[in-house]
């Protein structure tokens, strides 16, 4: 590759080329050999030629000086031969035909191979090469030595002998020799006026061929060495004061023997170089002295080549020749940078120049570069192009100057090294070449050094871009823009390297599309590139056949484009490896664990601040993909699109993205087909939202149940406390109690939801759980996820045995790409704080940036430093718990029909149901639980705690004990496979249940194989129904009277029919009894028979019975006997039927009232445990409950329904006459007349109570008595004893007086329940 | 002749951008060199390179006598320009204590002109001519209207400033200024 070199126009150009079979190996090793001489000096050089010749040209011997050396790979391209006179140094002036072997024989062969290599390479019509050498190298020692000089000229054998390096410098300096002798060659062609007149016939001028130039000419080739030679030879010492000495006869000479011309005579004036200058007629002379310059400078001989280029400047002032006076600037500058290199040989001199000794030369150069560009635009495009290319090199060369001298820390032997260095590569110095090379204080550093900035180098360089560019020919394009890029990135300016490179790619591409497709050329693989492109193939296509089929795709060279392509996007802020490119092996995804980060890698992707200009990130992503589809690497268009498609989605236009995308997809197909093993890893973000477990259908749900409840399962209480659940499954607490269990070999189905972030829809190749623990059977899904929406699907499988099932997340495989898992933990408390405090960190970081420019990349950000937070926990996973298979149940058929149960309020009745068990286990334990309407409420009322003592227990006695539906749990309790049980359940007709349900819990749980021995699994079955519960009989009026004793009556006529009637309450009459009526209202369409039982211990139990008639009320009566509850079981507190703990007495009622408050409470108990009603459908069969519970008791109630404390039994007794006192109650004692009242007074309580006596005598005033009638003392009385008290009594008056007499037992109130009370009427008459 | 202003974010990406086409005309300092441009290849990718290396507004400039607007003058390229002036501009602005950089980078026929805002806000203006110092008073005017713009609670450094009454002041100060 050219390198562009700064002292390029000093370097004499030898070109090295494999001749014969020359392995390619032991071809380097010799070229080498030989490139090691990168200078000679010139005291090397042989001034004597072979054949006696001598030029002016060649070093005296003991000059000083050095002829540089530069040996290129390759020859410069026919349409270059134009430059031959202009600058002679972009030609190799030398040809070393580089063989081996060691065969003695025929040489022949092997000279006519080079000759004919060289005919191929320079085809003729230029002047170059000067000197062709064929040097054979020996693989052998000690053969002989034939020197074929003679015959074949120009073959040498370079023995192999052992300071060989040494002999091969002998052997260059020899050549240079020749070189330089044939410089006079041509410097004498051009001398002759007519060669005169074609060095000035055009821009670019070109010698015709030697042999038709005029004889005096011609007569300088060897065969006929002139006398005029060895004046040259003969004056040896060309000095610098000799110079114009030597030189000037020599023009002299030649003109005057040659033809005489109007220039000529102008030629011969010029002898004097004061009057040539003077008289500037012609500019003719200018451009021979440059020539002159430009082979001294090549000779090595700066003085020569100074002098003569300023005399070409002088001329050049003065005539617009744009073109030479640049060349000859540059020639200066060249020269100059020579002799300050040769001056500071070791040793460092420059130390103390005031001004940067550098700009001088840069001057030239600028001026130079001036002029290139002012020269008028030729006529034809092909000198236009080495235009251009004069143009580009000059500019090279001056920021090279400048980047020399920058880059070698100032002005000395390193930047001087660095420009005239001529390697195959660049030479960068080491301080760039260092690792921090891109460290921006390193290069500000080496500005500060220098006073060089970066800038004003780029801006130097800046002027090769342009238009122009389009003017070179491809090679030198490429290589051009090479160099620059290569400046650009050595000052550390990316950006603008990146978009120096997309030119380079521009270039490369172009030649590799139309080197195929429209010559319809394949390079074949085998032949390597004759440039470094691999894609030289103008004007050779038909030496390898112009069939358009391509041979074979030589897969070569891709990498480097690929590489290219690569840094500028990510110059451009784009990592287009973003998606990897994987062979495909298919690794087993569970093998490698997922760390941390990788999870997290998603999170901070979502977050990741977009940078970089999204525009011309869009536009260079299309060209990367464009460009790769071109080379074809079909699986790096698929990572490119893809990586563009993940990193660009937020700017990327809907249009684009389903380009790329559809690009992708054709390419992995493509890829595919040609057998390519590297597919792409997956690439679109995170595609799982979220995966759950669907909710297993309510008769699949297992719910783990402990051993205990197995036995005993008819605890009542959970029902009335309300809070806890009263049955053993209930689906709406299931949830998120952790784990879920599912079953053996049953079909579990997972609702994943897929997002989709872009708008095309996305395929899915395959979808799979990623699971770990218990096998997980399932299918993998193809699925389409729609554009821009999040989608649910269902994947269904079965775990294929018991244990944990561990759901890590999901596998995904793009079509054409690898598969990859995506974990997804389960939300804990302490994954959403880790993941929202990533989440801030990443946030309250972002717009605030703390790197400029390139730096806030992240290849080339340091690393980071991260606050280390302890050892982080592990993930969570969806779990669930699979167990062993289950049995199965169906309700086959119930007595139910259409699910709706129709009661009366109370009714009884029940209803069957058959389960059939449908799995092939059997079932062995079964329980009930039901579920109505009426326990809502119910228990919301008792757990608001509102209620009053009194209905608290009134609620929780109806939940209790009036259930709507029961179960009788003795039953059969176990089910073989595919057998029917039916089992009767009992219900009760509620007011206000409208609907329920059964649920059936059963389980094997006597499994030999669970694996913990307390607990089991249980599954349930529901039935619901609906109820209807009619309200047809009312009860109201609940009441309770005394009922006092009637003696036997006398009058049986009058009273038979009343005794029936008593006779048929089989009342005893030697105990206190009350009558108990209520009212019966039957508010609905049909007769009830309605019955009141009494259930009185130690009574025979009786009961009255009514028809009661649609819409009619009845009063049902019945007496019975009262009672009496003792102290003890008075004062216990009305209980609550749950266990609840903490009930407050809320009433803040007195001891008193809360006393009689017991009291009333426990006397209803006992009435309603005495009395119960019935009622049947009259003419059906129907029958239930009548409940009196919502009746309230009154303490008139209670009073009538208590027995009293004592009895007292009054009676009036008179002494004359018995017969008067008649009738029970009723006495017709005479007035006037003493008479004794008795009262007898018998304990009924079963402790001795000391009594008194209260009379009431109505009306008082007409009566006299003996003592007072108040508080007459008793005593006290053992249980069961009884005492007569007796007092006198008058009455004054005849009428009617009605007694009261009070018993109290001794010390209570008035107001006390304890007493007792009966009265007598006396009918009293006047005494007749 | 016109004009090319972005408004960079710190992150280096574009806010606000704006294209001006003023009535001065081109100075034509046309180089001999680049005329007569062959058209050398038909592969897309050459199309790159034709628009990359500036021949594509070189062409118009000569042809169409006027500049067609947005036609010729590739967009994308623009965009690079702007975006390649910024290694130039990021360098002189540590080496430079002045917000104004003027012709801070040249490329092709394209001048580079910046303002960097203390806040690392850039602007980047692509001019033809020279202008020192109307550029200067249409940098300070469009940092006064920036950082009224900034003054809105919901706009950060790196929001895109899709204001319309930024918009319509910008392209006042640019007729009055460019």
């Amino acid at each position: 590759m050219d390198t562009h070199a700064f002292a390029s126009l000093a370097h004499v150009q030898i070109l090295l080329i494999p001749v014969g079979l020359i392995p390619q190996a032991s071809f380097d090793v010799y070229a080498e050999e030989i490139r090691s001489y990168e200078s000679l000096k010139l005291g090397e050089i042989p001034t004597e030629t072979k054949d006696g010749k001598a030029a002016r040209f060649l070093p005296n011997p003991l000059a000083t000086g050095n002829l540089h050396l530069s040996f290129p790979t390759h020859p410069p391209p026919r349409s270059h031969y134009a430059l031959s006179l202009l600058r002679p140094s972009h030609f190799p002036l030398a040809v070393i035909g580089v063989a081996t072997g060691s065969q003695s024989g025929s040489l022949t062969p092997l000279y006519s191979q080079f000759n004919t290599s060289l005919n191929d390479i320079f085809p003729g019509g230029g002047i170059y090469p000067l000197v062709k050498n064929c040097w054979l190298f020996e693989e052998t020692e000690g053969t002989e030595n034939p020197n074929c000089g003679d015959t074949l000229p120009g073959l040498i054998v370079v023995p192999r002998i052992k300071n060989r390096k040494l002999h091969v410098g002998t052997l260059l300096g020899d050549l240079c020799s020749q070189i330089l002798a044939e410089f006079e060659t041509l410097v004498q062609a051009s001398e002759n006026p007519l060669g005169n007149e074609y060095l000035n016939a055009s821009l670019m001028p070109s010698l015709p061929p030697l042999s038709e130039l005029p004889s005096p000419l011609s007569s300088l080739a060897r065969s006929d060495p002139p006398p005029t030679i060895t004046s040259f030879t003969s004056q040896p010492d060309v000095s610098r004061n000799s110079f114009t000495l030597s030189a000037a006869p020599a023009l002299k000479r030649n003109t005057s023997t040659n033809v005489p011309n109007a220039r000529q005579g102008t030629l011969a004036v010029q002898v004097q170089k004061k009057r040539l200058s003077t008289i500037g007629t012609s500019s003719s002379h200018a451009r021979h002295f440059k020539m002159l310059g430009d082979f001294f400078l090549l000779a090595g001989r700066l003085e020569d080549a100074v002098i003569w280029y300023n005399e070409a400047l002088q001329i050049f002032r003065s005539t617009p020749d744009y073109l030479w006076y640049a060349c000859t600037l540059e020639g200066l500058a060249t020269a100059a940078i020579l002799e300050a290199w040769s001056v500071t040989q070791g040793l460092n001199s420059s130390a103390t120049s005031i001004k940067e000794p550098w700009t001088e030369v840069s001057d030239k150069l600028q001026q130079a570069i001036i002029l290139y560009a002012k020269t008028p635009a030729p006529d034809g495009e092909q000198i236009h192009s080495l235009l251009t290319l004069l143009y580009c090199e000059c500019v090279l060369r001056q920021t090279r100057l400048l980047f020399a001298v920058w880059s070698s820390k100032g002005w000395g032997p390193l930047a001087f090294t660095t420009m005239l260095q001529s390697g195959p590569k660049p030479y960068i110095p080491p301080t760039l070449t260092s690792d921090d090379k891109d460290n921006w204080l390193n290069l500000e550093r080496l500005s500060s050094v220098t006073g060089i900035t970066r800038s004003s180098i780029s801006a130097v360089l800046t002027q090769i871009h342009g238009p122009w560019l389009l003017h070179l020919g491809q090679r030198e394009r490429i290589s051009i823009l090479e160099a620059t890029a290569s400046f650009y990135a050595c000052l550390g300016y990316r950006r603008k390297e990146a978009y120096i490179l997309r030119e380079v790619l521009g270039c490369v591409m172009d030649l590799i599309v139309c080197g195929r497709e429209e010559d319809g050329f394949s390079h074949p693989s085998g032949v390597p590139p004759t440039s470094g492109l691999g894609i030289q193939n103008t004007g050779q296509g038909s030496n390898w056949g112009a069939l358009g089929i391509r041979l074979s795709e030589s897969a070569a060279g891709n990498e480097g484009v690929l590489n290219l392509l690569k840094y500028i996007c990510r110059i451009l802020g784009i990592n287009l490896e973003l998606v990897g490119l994987v062979s495909d092996t298919c690794p087993d995804t569970h093998s490698q664990t997922l760390t941390l980060t990788d999870y997290d890698e998603d999170t901070e992707e979502e977050l990741r601040e977009s940078s970089g200009w999204p525009e011309l990130q869009v536009g260079v992503v299309r060209e990367a993909v464009a460009v790769a589809e071109a080379l074809p690497d079909f699986p790096t268009v698929a990572q490119f699109a893809l990586s563009s498609l993940k990193s660009l989605q937020g700017v990327l236009s809907p249009s684009d993205q389903y380009h790329l995308y559809s690009t992708a997809s054709r390419a992995l197909i493509t890829a595919r087909r040609r057998g390519d093993s590297r597919v792409v890893e997956y690439w679109s973000g995170r595609p799982i939202v979220s995966i759950s477990i669907a909710p297993l259908p309510s008769i699949r749900i297992p719910m783990e149940k402990p051993r205990s409840i197995q036995h005993k399962v008819n605890d009542l209480k959970p029902l009335i406390q309300g809070i806890a659940d009263p049955f053993l499954y209930n689906p709406r607490k299931a949830r998120g109690k952790g784990q879920t269990i599912v079953v053996q070999n049953e079909v579990l189905e997972f609702v994943i939801t897929l997002q989709n972030p872009y708008i095309f829809e996305l395929e899915l190749h395959e979808l799979s759980l990623s699971t770990s623990g218990v096998r997980f059977d399932s299918k993998p899904l193809h699925i389409v996820i729609p554009a821009n929406s999040l989608h649910q699907v269902v994947l269904c499988g079965s775990p294929a045995g018991s244990g944990t099932l561990t759901i890590r997340g999901c596998i995904v495989q793009a079509p054409g790409g690898q598969a990859r898992e995506y974990i997804l933990p389960l939300y804990t408390a302490e994954e959403e704080e880790r993941l929202s405090r990533k989440r801030r960190a990443i946030l309250s970081e972002s717009g605030r940036s703390k790197s400029v420019g390139l730096g806030r990349y992240l290849w080339n950000m340091p690393a980071r430093r991260t606050s280390t937070q302890g050892p982080e926990s592990p993930f969570r996973f969806l779990e669930c718990k699979v167990i062993r298979d289950q049995p199965l149940l169906r309700i086959r058929r119930t007595s139910v029909t259409h699910g709706a149960l129709m009661l009366y309020d109370g009714e009884k009745s029940t209803i069957r149901l058959t389960l059939e068990n449908v799995s092939n286990i059997p079932v062995d334990f079964l329980h009930f639980a039901f579920e109505d309407s009426t326990i809502e409420p119910a228990q919301k009322a008792l757990t608001e705690g509102n209620l009053s003592v009194f209905d608290t227990y009134e609620t929780e006695y109806r939940l209790l004990h009036n259930p709507v539906f029961s179960w009788d749990c003795e039953e059969n309790k176990s089910i073989a496979p595919s057998q029917n049980l039916t089992v009767t359940l009992g219900c009760f007709g509620k007011v206000g249940c409208t609907n329920g349900t059964i649920h059936i819990s059963y389980a094997h749980a006597e499994d030999p194989d669970l694996e913990s021995p307390d607990a089991f699994y249980v599954r349930q079955v529901s039935y619901p129904l609906m109820v209807t519960v009619y309200h047809m009989l009312e009860c109201t009026g609940m009441d309770l009277l005394q009922f006092p004793s009637y003696p036997e009556c006398e009058r049986r006529s009058q009273l038979n029919q009343r005794n029936d009637r008593l006779k048929d309450l089989r009342l005893e009459h030697d105990a206190s009894w009350c009558l108990f009526s209520i009212e019966v209202r039957n508010t609905y369409g049909s007769p009830f028979d309605v019955s009141l039982l009494r259930m009185q211990d130690g009574e025979s139990s009786t009961s009255s019975t009514t028809t009661i008639p649609p819409g009619s009320v009845s009063r049902l009566v019945i007496p019975i006997k009262k009672v009496l509850l003792s102290e003890v079981s008075l004062a216990i507190p009305i209980p609550t039927l749950s266990d609840r703990q903490f009930v407050v007495a809320q009433s803040s009622l007195s001891q008193r009232e809360q006393q009689l408050q017991r009291e009333l409470f426990w006397y209803r108990e006992e009435l309603f445990k005495s009395i119960s009603g019935r009622w049947h459908e009259t003419g059906g069969t129907r029958s239930g409950e009548l409940s009196f519970r919502n009746q309230r008791m009154t303490l008139h109630m209670l009073e009538a329904f208590r027995l009293e404390v004592a009895h007292i039994s009054l009676s009036i007794d008179s002494d004359q006459d018995d017969g008067r006192t008649l009738n029970g109650t009723r006495y017709y004692p005479n007035a006037n007349e003493f008479l004794q009242l008795r009262a007898r007074i018998t304990n009924l309580m079963p402790y001795p109570i000391v009594f008194t006596l209260d009379y009431e005598v109505n009306p008082s005033e007409h009566l006299v008595h003996e003592g007072v009638l108040v508080d007459l003392p008793v005593g006290r009385l053992e249980s069961g004893d009884s005492r007569e008290i007796v007092s006198s009594l008058c009455f004054l008056a005849c009428g009617r007086f009605e007694i009261l007499v009070k018993a109290r037992s001794f010390g209570s109130l008035e107001s006390d329940n304890q007493v007792s009370r009966t009265h007598i009427t006396a009918v009293v008459k006047e005494n007749t | 002749m016109s004009h090319h202003l972005f408004v960079l974010s710190p992150s280096d990406t574009p806010l606000y951008s704006l294209t001006h086409q003023s009535a001065k005309p081109v100075p034509s300092v046309t180089s001999p060199l680049a005329s007569n441009l062959p058209t050398w290849s038909t592969s897309a990718f050459a199309g790159t390179l034709t628009a990359l290396s500036g021949a594509s507004s070189a062409t118009q400039h000569t042809s169409g006598g006027a500049v067609r607007v947005g036609g010729g003058q590739d967009r994308h390229v623009i965009q690079m320009i702007a975006n390649a002036g910024l290694d130039v501009i990021e360098e002189v602005m540590h080496r430079e204590p002045t917000m104004y950089l003027k012709s801070v980078d040249k490329f092709n026929e394209w001048t580079v002109s910046a303002f960097i805002t203390p806040g690392n806000t850039k602007f980047v203006l692509l001019h033809e001519g020279k202008n020192d110092e109307g550029i200067r008073a249409f940098f300070m005017e469009v940092w006064e209207l920036y950082v009224k713009t900034m003054l809105n609670p919901f706009q950060t450094a790196h929001t895109v400033i899709r204001s319309g009454v930024f918009d319509s002041r910008v392209r006042a100060s640019a007729r009055k200024h460019l």
